[in-house]
Order: C-alpha cells, then structure tokens, then sequence
C-alpha cells in the first residue's frame, strides 16, 4: 500500500530525514517511536503532502504510483489521513460545515455521490456515536474553545467519515485523559481491518496497551534505525534511545 | 489646495431655482466655515493614512434635473424581501417608488427644516458635515412616535447611474421617539462613471429606543465615498451598526456615537472588503459622556491586491463616565503583499473605574489552516474561500433581519469566489 524508500526532506533549509524507507501492507499497524527533533512529525507531514516540506532524495509511493508530485486534497482523496498532533482551531468555521466540505470533497474524488444534509447529519451522527461525542460538538467552530481530548476526537470522528485506507496517526495519544485514550483507541480499533493500514507516531508505550501493532520503528536522526515487535515498545520505555 | 471648482458649484447652487432660498443662509454659513477650516490634509491627526487628492483633482458637478432618472426605474434587481424602500436617484427623492412602513413619519426637502425650526446644524461639524450642509439634496427625515415599535424594516436605497462627474450629498435624519424601535438599511449601489458621495446621517436616540442600523456600501468602482454618521443615545438606548463595504474607489466612514444617557449601549461592526486599487476607511469615535454605558467596535478588513485600509477606533471616557465598559477589536487579513492596511484603536479614559480593552491584530492567512482543509481532502481554492468566509463571519452574524443578513452573506460569498 505504502512505499517510502530512501526518504531524504529538509524544512526551511535544515534537513531532517536522511533515508527513511518503510513498507506498509493493508492490515497492518506500524508504530514508529523515537526522541524529539528525530524527525516522526516531518515524516508525517511529507507523507500529507505539506508543501513547506522539501523532499531532496527518494520517493514516496501510495498503491504503486509516487505520490511526490500530488497535492494533500488529492492525496486524501486517495486515502490518505493525517491525524494532527496540533490540530489547528479556525474560529468562524462550523464544525459541521468543514466536516461536510471534506466528506463531500473526497466523494467527489472517488466518484461517489455528494452527501445531501440530512443523509450528512445521518452519518455523522453515527460517528459521533464512535468517538463519545454529542451532537452539540458539530456546531461549534472547528476546534476552537476544544479540550485537547476533543481535538483528538474531533480527528477521529474525521478519520472514520473520511474512511480512509491509510491513516497516520501523529501523536493522537498525547494529552489526552484515560478516558479518552481508551475512547480513541476503541475508534481506531474499530476502524481497523484487513484493508486499512495504520502509522502511528508516539511517545508512549501506554496507546499500545489498547492495540496490536504489528511492528515498532525507532527513528533517530530522520532515519529507521530498529525495527521490531511489539515488545520493543516495552524495552524502549524502559532504557529509552540511548542503547540503540 | 484648490477649492474653486466647490466654489464655482456652490454659485450654481444658490442660482438653481429649485433649490429653495429658505434654506441659503443655512448653506451660505456653512460653507464660509469649510472655506475658513479647508478639506482635512494627511497632517489631522485622523487622516494621516487617507489621501483626499482626488477630491479637489476631479471637478464633480452638482447633480441637475436631467441627472434624475428619464424613465420610471427598475429596481427589481436590488429587491430585499420583507422591507419598505424610499429611492434617492443622483440625489433626487423618487417619490413615486417610495413607501415607509407603518410607524413611520417620513419627511423629504424643507419638511424637516419646518419641524425642526431651521436647528439643525451642529456646533461641531467636520468639513464633509459642513460640505453636506451647504450642498445637501432633498434630504430625507423618518421620525418614529414615542413607544411606536415599527415592525417592517424601511431601507433607504440610493442608487447613483450615469456618465458625468457628479457630487451628491445625501441628508437622513432620524429621530426615534421614547420607547420606539426600528430597522434601518440604508444600501448604496449603481454604476456611476464617475461620484463623489457626501453623506451625512444623524441619529438622536431617546430614552428606551433602540435602532438597528445596517448600511451597505457597494457603490461603482469609481465612487468616493464619504460617510459622516452622528448618533446621540438617551439613558437605555441602544444602537446596533452593522456596515458592509466592498464598493467605490474610496470610501471612508467618519463615526461619532455619544453616548449621553446612562445605561446607553451601542455595538459597533464593520466589514471591509478591498481589492484593486481601493481604500476603505473607518474613523469611530465613541464618546462615554454618562456613567454605566457601553460600547463595543469590532472591525475586520480583508484586502487583496493594491488595496488599502485604514481603522482609526477611539473610544473616550469622560471624567464622571464611571463603570463603563468599552471594547475594541479590529483584525485584519492581507491576501496580498502589497496590501496595506493601518490600524490605530485608542483609548482615551479619563474615568478611574472603567473596564475597557482593544486589540490590533493584522496578517496572511494561516498556512497550518489551509493545508489543514486540504489535508481533508477539501481544494486550495475551496479551502481559500471556506477560511476567508470564516474570518470575516462572526462581524455580520448577530443582524436580526435575517433577509438583510442573508443578502449580505451572499454579497461577501460572491466577493471571495
């Protein structure tokens, strides 16, 4: 689904991968760890489509096709998802509105009809069902005046009405109370089958007490330098990144 | 400075004689005072960003008798459902499309001086009140009785067509009785070649009244607008001010608010739209002169292009004007390097117990924002437009007459695409 190989980028002039390569199969739930400044939220952000990103070396390629040269909305209509970890708060914009704007844009792109408002307000209400949110929630402004849980939320809510095949998760973990880790980790957990594949960028190995990934990527100095199984979160917890 | 060709039009002013001498000496004064104080320069303090040599480069003529429309007009295309509407066409009153709602005392020409037993100038008077008064048209006056609630919105409609350089200098009065309420539009439109627009308004609001006044300024790209608006407010009054402005190569809003009464308030908010080579302005002054009184300013300009914008707030707390609260906040959004916007809110308090805050902010559009939406799958351009919409949203948001709310919302849709 997924082929990053020999991932070189550089932000404002500094460069911060330095080669990563990574393969994701659908199904599959990678995690990639890593201290700060390693460059997990560069790599997220290349991976959207974030044009302050410059990638110098390598390509990105998403079912078999580069994506290097293609815009973020084209690549969401691909099925591509982006979690924020600074989800951004846009007062004068309805929550609702924008959530109909992005459904409606990426159906448009994959040829689907344009959902009317109530079939809109049907489906998102079922969605809101998932992330533990009430009705009220959709028509404040996007993310203005939401707790950090909310925003979290609020990713969620649109990773599931977006149906994503691929989403990266940029530290949807951080911030967040238990019981909002949990509600979060149940949206994923629901979500996720033998189609969708998942990249999930933390700190913690706490997320992972909710979920199966199916490996753990260490990144250091803007390239993978360990991969493992699950376990390795736990060994990474414990002594940190020196000993790699 | 030259000022000849505003003193050869006041000469062909008094020899028209359809303009009734009763009115000459009101005029003549007025004028000799301009002539003494002259057009503000960019060293008054309040103009220092707004260049006015335009006014004395253009020679704008007074509007005549064949500048009125030839045939009956059709206003279809500026319908506003659920509202009255008076017709002022190149300054002439079109008394044969016009209604005012029940409620509503309307008096044009010399009614209003006759009433007013010829009071009507004020001892403070700018230079674009004083020009208004010594070239102003068949005004337009609306009284509300005292506790006469008018429940049909009246809208005063001024449209400016045709192909000379014309000067008009519109005139509304507006007295609301004890107790009364009204909803007043006034909306500027036309496609005029080539106007320069001197309005002046003047509200007196007394006790228990309230008014809520929205103006829309979409005048031809080629119209220099001046705006003076006078509003007195009586104890519990209040005053709601919604202005819209995307049109005219200049425009430019002189706002005066006194409050007198206690427990007076009034809400202040103005979006400015500007592309090209336009230059939108608002000066507001609001004087606190009574203890318990609010005023709240809020001011948002989107420029595009060469566009420029100029926000002058002040608000000013008298001595004994305790327990007040005053509010200003002016945010803008450039869309363009060269855009230029300035941006001065003040205070001036002289009251110890005041609870008073302002704030400037000006920028681009937020990067994180747009690659947000996009990253949602939502275009740029789309993301452009739903972000624009959203910063200038919450200005417009709390007008009441939803058919004027909606008809401007289209207006700023139609502005951003």
């Amino acid at each position: 689904m997924l082929e990053i190989k020999n991932l070189h980028a550089k932000v404002e002039g500094k460069q911060i991968l330095n080669g990563v390569s990574l393969s994701v199969k659908p199904g599959e739930l990678h995690v990639i760890m890593g201290p700060n400044g390693a460059g997990k939220s560069t790599l997220a952000n290349v991976l959207a489509g974030r044009d302050k990103f410059e990638v110098t070396e390598g390509d990105i390629q998403f079912n078999r096709e580069s994506i290097l040269e293609m815009l973020p909305e084209n690549r969401a209509g691909e099925g591509m998802f982006l979690s924020f970890q600074y989800p951004v708060a846009i007062p004068g914009v309805n929550n609702m509105y924008f959530l109909k704007a992005a459904v409606n844009a990426v159906r448009k792109y994959r040829g689907e009809d344009e959902l009317d408002a109530v079939n809109f307000l049907k489906m998102i209400r079922e969605k809101l069902k998932v992330v533990e949110l009430d009705d009220s929630f959709i028509h404040r402004p996007v993310n203005e005046g939401f707790s950090g849980g909310e925003k979290k939320r609020n990713e969620i809510l649109q990773m599931i009405s977006l149906q994503p095949k691929l989403s990266i998760l940029d530290e949807t973990d951080s911030g967040l109370d238990i019981d909002a880790l949990r509600v979060i980790a149940e949206g994923i957990n629901n979500y996720r089958n033998n189609e969708r594949a998942f990249i999930l960028i933390t700190h913690y190995q706490r997320m992972l007490n909710y979920m199966q990934p199916d490996y753990i990527h260490v990144l250091m100095d803007g390239k993978i330098v360990k991969s493992g199984p699950k376990e390795l979160a736990h060994e990474l917890e414990e002594k940190g990144y020196s000993w790699i | 400075m030259s000022f000849s060709n505003y003193q050869n039009e006041f000469k062909k002013l008094l020899d028209r004689k359809y303009f009734s001498a009763v009115i000459h000496p009101l005029r003549k004064d007025a004028f000799s005072k301009l002539e003494k104080i002259g057009f503000p320069t960019q060293k008054w303090e309040n103009w220092r960003f707004t260049n006015l040599s335009a006014l004395t480069e253009n020679h704008f003529l007074i509007s005549e008798v064949n500048d009125a429309p030839q045939s009956k007009l059709d206003i279809s295309q500026y319908v506003i459902e659920g509202l009255q509407s008076i017709v002022i066409y190149n300054g002439h009153f079109q008394q044969d499309i016009s209604s005012v709602p029940e409620g509503i005392q309307l008096l044009t020409g010399l009614e209003y001086f006759e009433h007013k037993k010829g009071q009507v100038s004020h001892s403070e008077d700018s230079p674009f009140d004083l020009l208004n008064t010594a070239f102003m048209d068949s005004g337009v006056c609306l009284i509300v009785d005292k506790n006469i609630i008018v429940e049909t919105p009246v809208r005063i409609l001024f449209i400016s067509n045709g192909d000379s350089s014309i000067m008009v200098n519109p005139r509304v009065h507006i007295d609301m009785g004890m107790g009364s309420s009204l909803t007043f539009v006034e909306e500027h439109v036309g496609d005029a070649v080539s106007l320069f627009q001197n309005e002046a308004v003047y509200i007196t609001l007394e006790k228990n009244s309230g008014i809520e006044h929205i103006r829309i300024q979409s005048n031809s790209e080629n119209t220099y607008n001046m705006a003076n608006l006078h509003v007195k407010q009586l104890e519990v009054s209040k005053y709601n001010f919604y202005q819209y402005s995307d049109g005219g190569n200049f425009s430019r809003s002189n706002i005066y608010v006194d409050l007198d009464g206690e427990n007076s308030e009034c809400n202040l908010n103005c979006l400015s739209l500007s592309r090209g080579n336009q230059h939108l302005d608002n000066s507001i002054i609001v004087n606190h002169n009574s203890p318990n009184t609010y005023s709240s300013q809020v001011a948002k300009s989107v420029l595009f292009d060469k566009s420029t914008g100029v926000f002058n707030g002040r608000t000013v707390v008298q001595k004994d004007a305790q327990k007040i609260v005053a509010h200003q906040s002016n945010k803008n959004l450039l869309l363009s390097k060269s855009a230029k916007m300035n941006s001065n809110p003040q205070l001036e308090i002289y009251a110890d117990d005041v609870k008073c805050s302002h704030g400037s902010t000006t920028g681009q559009l937020d990067d994180d924002a747009l690659f947000y939406f996009q990253s949602r799958g939502i275009p740029k351009n789309e993301a452009f437009i739903l972000l624009v919409s959203g910063f200038v949203s919450e200005v417009m948001e709390k007008i009441k007459f939803e058919p004027v709310k909606n008809y401007i919302d289209q207006k700023i849709n139609s502005w951003v695409a």
